[in-house]
């Protein structure tokens, strides 16, 4: 698409460096994890201020030129893929952090900081932001909250919703609002930073954020356990609920995910026999007597086949390891299918049951990677290409799939995207899980902020 | 023939916690930190434990410091499989001679045919105490103990000792780590060896081991009982962090990356 003169044009007010059309850069920031889309950007953007955002929005709404808004990119929707010709918008200029507020426990920052930085810098308080997952040392804060990301302590913290409490968008006309400031209590009127909190950047562009923060969790331990069935993973998950102490994590994965992470970095689980299911709990402040005795009933009644604690923080890190290097692996080892699904957690059991029987039936021969949260009923259900397939013939197949599971899903009341999102990716099946009258009012929204229909064009609805 | 292995197990601070030396120079904050085995006493457990999974026997850990050295006691060291441990209930200075006087008088009870120690602690890197125990005892000493096949090899995988036994019994071989290669020798029995990181990979203790190692024995004893005078020869005098590294710079193309090379750095 070839950009309207009188935008090019315009965009001579602005610094010589905040727009390029160097190849690279287009086809670096026109994608994301994805994979599966071919970029296809027309210019890169890169402000350095709010009010460049909003000048640059206000040029694309008067010219009708399609921007996405782009953070680190780590998306697995295809959210932040431009693949039309857009402009991409990135924030990675804007990552300035201010400095923590220890009384009221917030932090304002730009909305490209990197989710890890922000970690560090509040730490040095004995704070923390518990938005943590394992692309946090490319993820950026504005594409946290635009996506309302998740990661392996929601069933501990929530997800990023919760941690937001102020927030500066820019609207697609060029409107910049300041939503709630840093108050924790604010019953004033329909709430406006909640439209915004996992929009996926269809109504505007997130520039800056305050932050909420908690203390750091003290004395966790991490387990690994084996388990021999997912419905033993369900059973362990109970048990784990009614343990003495607060659960961090619960997080599991199957033999299929460790033999790829063993392919690809040699690594896998410390126990002597191999087993078919794994857990990692992460715990916080156990009482110790009464964990003895938690800890042998589970043997007791053969809720789990092995187990282990780490001894030291290097031994929590590397069980932390086998899963969450997981995703890295699968990727470097395949090509692998990702759904992202979510159950009421009273319905876990049941739909496990059904899917296993699903895909035990109609897709024998094909290798699926299962792991995920489970704890707050989040399923990640991978499925790798086998080598016989091409990359189209795969891609095919897996629409037939997704259809099959996504129908198991609605039965069970549950959610085609649990916490990467619509993007471009799940576009198809958002209708499994919203109903035709929600859809009609998200489209009235966006129509009322964005008339042209400029920003981020296509994804979600 | 079954074998008596005695192994040291040493409290040191964690190396992922933040370690800031205190504002006198004298020594570390302790406050805040976490705890974990000196990484290459878990190496001697492991290798002893191969060893008596081979031939039969008895490991026996030893630790020496306040109550809070119990905790490493437990696990992981008997939660890794050593049969019982020996607490030398010691607050206050100590220096490598002390430590090395308490478990001389340990082997000195207990006979043990092997003494497999760290070749170093990870907090203070002196890496004394190996030979002034076995000058002590008058043993064979074998450092740097470590071995031929990988850490990735089948060899490994097998858990199979990198310390032989002899057929007779009498001795062992141990291949050592020298300069560019390696070197393989044979020490009688009693002897002490120290090991390298490359020996093996320390097991996870399981969680049954973990409670088991609740009730396994251990028995308490302090310097007094067993004759050892802990005034240290050695004093710390001074602690100081290295010197903090400089920001880089960006310079603003390659002639001027090649130009800071060749004039500043003088690399090319």
């Amino acid at each position: 698409m070839a950009l309207p003169p009188a935008f090019l044009e315009a965009l001579a007010a602005f610094p010589a460096d905040l727009p390029s059309t160097d190849a690279a850069d287009l086809a670096r920031y026109g994608t994301d994890w994805t994979k599966v889309y071919t970029p296809n950007a027309s210019l890169l953007l890169r402000p350095r201020t709010t009010d460049d955002v909003s000048r640059l929005l206000k040029l694309c709404h008067i010219h009708r030129v399609g921007v996405v808004p782009s953070g680190g990119r780590t998306g697995l929707a295809g959210g932040a893929v431009a693949m039309n010709g857009e402009v991409v918008l990135s924030l990675e200029r804007m990552r300035a952090m201010h400095p923590v507020d220890p009384l009221g426990q917030t932090v304002r920052v730009q909305a490209g900081a990197v989710t890890e930085a922000v970690h560090q810098h509040v730490a040095e308080q004995g704070l923390f932001w518990p938005v943590d997952f394992a692309s946090k040392g490319s993820s950026q804060v504005g594409g946290n909250i635009a996506t309302n990301a998740g990661g392996i302590r929601v069933i501990r913290y929530g997800l990023t919703r919760q941690w937001v409490l102020g927030l500066q968008v820019v609207t697609p006309t060029g409107l910049v609002l300041e939503l709630n400031g840093a108050l924790e209590k604010n019953n004033t009127g329909v709430d406006l930073r909640q439209l915004f909190i996992g929009s996926e950047g269809i109504l505007g562009v997130i520039t800056e954020a305050t932050l909420k923060l908690t203390r750091l969790p003290e004395k966790v331990d991490v387990f690994l356990f084996a388990v021999d069935s997912l419905q033993g993973v369900l059973r362990l998950f109970e048990a784990a609920r009614q343990g003495p102490f607060t659960v961090m994590a619960f997080e599991f994965f199957t033999d299929k995910c460790s033999a790829r992470l063993e392919k690809h970095r040699g690594l896998r689980p410390p126990f002597e026999q191999p087993s078919s299911h794994y857990v990692v709990l992460e715990v916080e402040q156990a009482k110790p007597g009464a964990l003895d005795a938690w800890l042998s009933m589970l043997f007791e009644k053969g809720l789990v086949t092995d187990g282990t604690l780490a001894a030291d923080l290097g031994q929590a890190k590397a069980l932390w390891t086998l899963r969450e290097g997981i995703s890295e692996s699968l990727s470097a080892t395949g090509l692998p299918h990702k759904n992202d699904i979510a159950l009421p957690i009273s319905r876990l059991s049941a739909f496990c049951v059904e899917l296993e029987a699903l895909l035990a039936e109609r897709y024998a021969d094909w290798e699926l990677c299962l792991f995920g949260h489970i704890g707050d009923g989040n399923l990640h259900v991978n499925i790798m290409k086998p080598e016989a397939l091409s990359k189209a013939e795969f891609l095919e197949r897996t629409h037939e799939v997704d259809r099959d599971v996504f129908a198991v899903v609605q039965a069970h009341a549950g959610s085609v995207s649990a916490e990467h999102g619509i993007g471009l990716l799940k576009k198809p099946w958002l209708g499994y899980t919203r109903s035709p009258t929600e859809l009609g009012i998200m489209r009235q929204l966006k129509a009322v902020l964005d008339p042209h229909g400029v920003l981020n064009p296509g994804k979600v609805l | 023939m079954p074998l008596k292995i005695l192994v040291t197990a040493k409290r040191v601070e964690d190396s992922e916690s933040k370690i800031k030396v205190n504002p006198a120079g004298t020594g570390i904050v302790l406050e805040g930190l976490k705890f974990k085995i000196n990484p290459f006493d878990e190496i001697a457990i492991e290798e002893a434990l191969r060893l008596t999974a081979k031939h039969g026997g008895e490991v026996v850990v030893v630790s020496i410091g306040g109550k809070e050295v119990v905790e490493q006691l437990r696990s992981p060291a008997l939660a890794m499989g050593a049969n019982r441990a020996i607490w030398v209930n010691h607050v206050g200075p100590m220096d490598q001679l002390g430590i090395a006087a308490c478990l001389q008088k340990i082997c000195e009870k207990e006979k043990p045919d092997l003494c497999i120690l760290g070749k170093q602690a990870i907090d203070d890197d002196q890496g004394q105490v190996g030979s002034y125990l076995a000058e002590a005892l008058g043993w064979s000493q074998a450092t740097f103990a470590s071995k031929e096949e990988s850490l990735e090899s089948e060899a490994e995988k097998s858990k199979a000792p990198a310390i032989k036994l002899s057929a007779d019994g009498k001795s062992v071989t141990v291949v050592r780590e020298v300069d560019g290669g390696l070197q393989t020798i044979e020490a009688t029995l009693p002897a002490v060896a120290t090991t390298e990181l490359r020996l093996n990979q320390p097991r996870y203790a399981s969680l049954p081991g973990i409670m088991k190692a609740k009730t396994k024995p251990l028995e308490e004893v302090t310097p007094a009982s067993l004759g050892v005078d802990m005034t240290p020869h050695i004093t710390v005098v001074k602690m100081t962090h290295p010197p903090a590294r400089k920001a880089g710079i960006k310079v603003a193309d390659v002639p001027a990356l090649m130009d800071k090379l060749k004039n500043e750095a003088r690399a090319i």
